[in-house]
């Protein structure tokens, strides 16, 4: 089948391309879901074809398809190469690609356990274990629904191009994702999504703990419901946990660093950004902000050693003390910009373009103590886990509404707040920071950008964080 | 091997591993796809896709996969993992048969044009016309996407359904800006160049990208407003995803527990009509072989039905809706395919009289609910924002966030204008007709600081 990759590289050059790239893709994922307890659709997802990539006349051609033939693939190229060419004199800028090295390897992440080897019957029972541990007698709250998913996929890639470079590349993930809706008379309902996942085998679920994890959630749940009251409306410092800091790491820097952003390419869908090309050394944070991206961390939903247009893969670093320091490039927004790649162009499929995509974004630790940081907060509110995030399409607009959040008075933990409501700019927020907890957690997530969408896998993560004189946001009943 | 013979295939190969019914969707498609930015083409993407779903149960037991790999090899071998697996799974709660064919299909009136897949001139030549149109309007630089897409769908099932139905689709969005913080969104969607409207699109774009110009802060607070026809289509499909039945099961719906009760104004009425001659997401049967109908889901603001596959039908006791689509790893569950929204009396201008003082919305990005349940959520407003002044449109604001609920916003639909425009785009999956809405008691917050 790699043979297949070739002549779509000699194909396209005869045609006239100045660059082609060919990439044989496979994505096989199992997916096994309980529905309020009860055995949902088993469903198997099986992805195989090429895609192809052809740079004519500073025309950008992208075509594929999952007919493995000789016949296919050379109309496939003719199709890309066509498109492209007739286009051409649409084109005002022309695309170029910065000069990368070559690279002839093959890199794979292996299973310790591969999940193949476990039966369908253990898979199901690990859900219907984590099922038991939801009796409303074990988490003290009613839980009318509840919609757990575990699945476990392998995705291989052959990448071959014009200048030489050959990859092949061997990635696993297993996740599970739930949601529960808990409710109690008099109360109202609340709802948790939570997803776990890594670039491993079976072995990580064995690590997991999952049921634990889930009734925990559940039980939480049940806590704010009881005892949640309304947040305070004045002027506090807040402490923000892991979780929160990931998503807003992934939403306020990752994305409006990515270059094809800034320079405009997605305009139109997943917007722009309020970082422009001059940024690079413009202080956004305070100096306890480092927030960087790293596809190479072991074990990481995003892992990768080489991106999908084969170049080498390692950490970028976005925010360094609070100043903007990279952007996430591809090989095109390198060669606009005047830089080089840093290997952040994934493709979630065959049929995808590679696009310049964050892996696993997070704030580096600090040197706090957990307790530390809440020490000299006398009135605050500490926001464990959100539900509803979103930010505006250049990146400077967010909000974050707390879950599992709690009121800080004096230096303690104090009750449960409902539905806290930080709604804050990008540069009040990391201007804010003035404490990081040493130690890092990570979740993962599904990232979506792109036209047609791409949901790629990521990590998101941070230490603790504590943030000073905040006002939080919302609008009185 | 054809969609007919692959289709053939999935049903014979599942009968003979003694399932108790398949269904087999087999669907071809040929998409071009130009985007653009800064006034120029980024990119060109073509696919030429043969995509099997596969539908099987062993008594109250389901499974199914897709499989873009469609080879006779590649499908017996995904076919057998299948079964394999269901046969260890614990049987499910309902015991649902697909549908009894075979039916009598109605096909789909205008809904196929051969130049979308033929003619790579058409498409280019549309977006320049966009790109023209909008910089005409006032528009500094143009950004967007147009997609051409030509299908084929074959279905066969083990319970007699034996269907064919082919169609075609032009979606264009375009995004004028005057700069980072002026933009305007104009769209075109349609099944025929006849109906396809690149220059209106454009020139919408580029007319709110100007009139957006200088924006000033907004302020926090409730409002009466006008929400144009693309921020209402991010709302309502929302709203259709909450009348699946699945939706309610899992917990992702502000409609549990609603059928037959006011949910919105009495000014409010949604059909999903897949049988609407040159409807985006007509159909003439779902992937259970069932055939379409129209289905009136909220008529004078009483929500009438829940949508249904055989299995939520059975599991709640009610009939089917010819709404069972494969949706990716939860396999087949209801959702809606063809929205239509009964347009009302009003002009555009008339609307903005008739609000008096308050907000113009044209457009939005980002929906994010803090409980499905009960509707509680925010999205960001996007596009051109607008103050308007004794129904006239105002100074342009900015950095504005509707944080409400759903269900609040759906009864408080003053009235709904009526001119009608198609909207489909990146963050609106389900096409829906429709027009401007008068909402009173928005509830819109921004960035404290």
């Amino acid at each position: 089948m790699e043979d297949l990759a070739d002549i779509v590289v000699r194909k396209g050059l005869q045609l006239g391309a100045s660059y082609v790239e060919a990439r044989i893709q496979s994505d096989i994922e199992n997916t096994y879901s309980l529905k309020n307890g009860v055995p949902d659709t088993f469903q198997l997802s099986r992805t195989v074809g090429i895609g192809v990539r052809i740079l004519v006349n500073g025309t950008l051609g992208f075509a594929s398809t999952d007919k493995l033939t000789k016949d296919s693939v050379y109309d496939v190229v003719k199709l890309a190469y066509n498109m492209a060419h007739s286009s051409s004199h649409l084109v005002k800028r022309p695309v170029r690609l910065s000069p990368e090295k070559t690279i002839q390897t093959s890199w794979e992440t292996k299973a310790a356990s591969s999940p193949e080897n476990v039966s369908p019957e253990e898979k199901f029972n690990l859900l219907f274990e984590i099922e038991r541990m939801l009796d409303p007698r074990e988490v003290h709250v009613d839980l009318p629904s509840r919609y757990i998913t575990f699945s476990h996929e392998t995705e291989e890639k052959f990448f071959v191009n014009s200048e030489g470079t050959k990859i092949h590349g061997k990635t696993p993930r297993i996740s599970l994702w739930f949601f529960l809706t808990a409710s109690k008379p008099g109360k109202g309902t609340l709802q948790r999504w939570m997803s776990v996942g890594e670039s491993r085998g079976w072995e990580a679920v064995e690590e997991w703990n999952l049921p634990k994890l889930v009734s925990n959630e559940a039980k939480v749940l049940g806590k704010v419901l009881d005892e949640g009251i309304a947040p305070p409306k004045d002027e506090i410092n807040l402490v923000l946990g892991s979780e929160v800091v990931g998503i807003i790491c992934h939403e306020s820097c990752g994305h409006p660093q990515e270059a094809d952003r800034i320079l405009g390419r997605e305009a139109a869908q997943a917007g722009e950004s309020y970082v422009k090309p001059d940024m690079i050394g413009t202080r956004i944070g305070t100096e306890h902000v480092t927030v960087v991206d790293d596809p190479t961390l072991s074990k990481s939903f995003g892992y990768y050693m080489y991106d999908d247009e084969g170049v080498e893969a390692h950490e970028r670093v976005l925010i360094d003390k609070g100043v903007i320091s990279n952007f996430l490039q591809n090989r095109e927004t390198a060669a606009d910009l005047e830089t080089k790649s840093n290997g952040s162009a994934r493709a979630v499929a065959y049929s995808r373009e590679p696009m310049i995509r964050m892996a696993n974004t997070y704030m580096k630790p600090g040197d706090y103590d957990h307790e530390e940081l809440f020490e000299d907060v006398n009135s605050g509110v500490y926001i464990k886990t959100f539900m509803e995030w979103n930010i505006d399409d250049r990146r400077f607009n967010q909000r974050y509404v707390g879950l599992e959040a709690y009121l800080i008075r004096n230096g303690e933990v104090d009750k449960p707040v409902r539905n806290p409501i930080l709604e804050v700019t990008t540069p009040s927020l990391y201007g804010s920071v003035d404490a990081v907890s040493k130690t890092v957690d990570f979740q993962s997530a599904t990232c979506g950008k792109g036209d047609p969408q791409q949901g790629a896998p990521v990590w998101t993560g941070g230490p603790e964080i504590g943030l000073r004189k905040l006002r939080l946001g919302g609008l009185d009943s | 091997m054809n969609s007919d013979e692959i289709a053939e295939l999935i049903v014979t190969q599942g009968e003979k591993l003694g399932a108790s019914d398949v269904s087999a969707i087999v669907v071809e498609e040929n998409k071009r796809m130009l985007r653009f930015s800064n006034n120029s083409i980024t990119v060109l993407q073509a696919w030429n896709t043969i995509t099997p779903m596969i539908y099987l149960s062993l008594g109250p037991k389901r499974t199914g996969s897709i499989v873009e790999d469609p080879t006779p090899e590649a499908i017996t071998s995904t076919m057998e993992s299948l079964v394999k697996t269901v046969r260890l799974m614990k049987p499910g709660d309902v015991d649902s048969r697909l549908p009894q064919g075979p039916f009598g299909y109605h096909s789909i009136q205008d809904n196929y044009d051969p130049r979308v897949s033929s003619s790579t001139d058409k498409l280019t030549g549309a977006v320049e016309t966009s790109i023209n149109s909008a910089m005409n309007a006032g528009a500094k630089r143009v950004s967007g996407v147009l997609v051409a897409t030509e299908w084929n769908r074959t279905l066969r099932t083990s319970t007699g359904s034996k269907g064919r139905e082919k169609g075609t689709l032009l979606e264009l969005t375009v995004r004028a800006f005057v700069d980072a913080d002026s933009s305007g969104q104009g769209v075109s969607c349609s099944t025929t160049f006849q109906d396809f409207s690149p220059e209106l699109a454009g020139k919408e774009a580029g007319e709110i990208a100007k009139l957006a110009a200088n924006p000033v802060e907004g302020t926090e607070g409730i409002y009466r407003t006008v929400l144009g026809p693309s921020i209402m289509a991010n709302l309502l499909n929302t709203a259709a995803v909450s009348t699946s039945a699945h939706a309610v099961e899992v917990g992702m719906s502000y409609f549990t527990d609603k059928v037959g009760q006011n949910v919105a104004s009495d000014k409010f009425n949604l059909t999903d009509d897949q049988q609407l001659p040159a409807g985006p997401g007509s159909h003439a049967f779902d992937d259970e072989g069932f055939p379409t109908k129209p289905t009136p889901i909220i008529q004078n603001g009483t929500l009438k039905t829940l949508l249904h596959s055989s299995y939520t039908a059975k599991k709640f006791n009610a009939q089917l809706t010819g709404h069972g689509y494969y949706s990716g790893t939860s396999g087949i569950v209801p959702s809606p395919s063809n929205l239509i929204v009964k347009p009302g009396d009003y002009s555009k201008k008339e609307l903005f009289e008739e609000l008096g003082d308050g907000l113009y919305i044209t457009n939005n990005w980002y929906t994010r609910f803090q409980n499905y349940n009960t509707g509680d959520f925010s999205t960001i407003c996007r596009d051109g924002i607008f103050r308007i002044s004794k129904g006239e449109l105002s100074n342009p604001v900015k950095g504005l966030r509707i944080s409400d609920n759903m269900l609040r916003i759906l009864q408080s639909i003053e009235a709904v204008s009526k001119e009608l425009l198609w909207v489909k785009w990146w963050e609106v999956d389900i096409p829906i007709l429709l027009s401007h809405f008068l909402v009173d008691k928005v509830r819109v917050t921004k960035s404290r600081k």
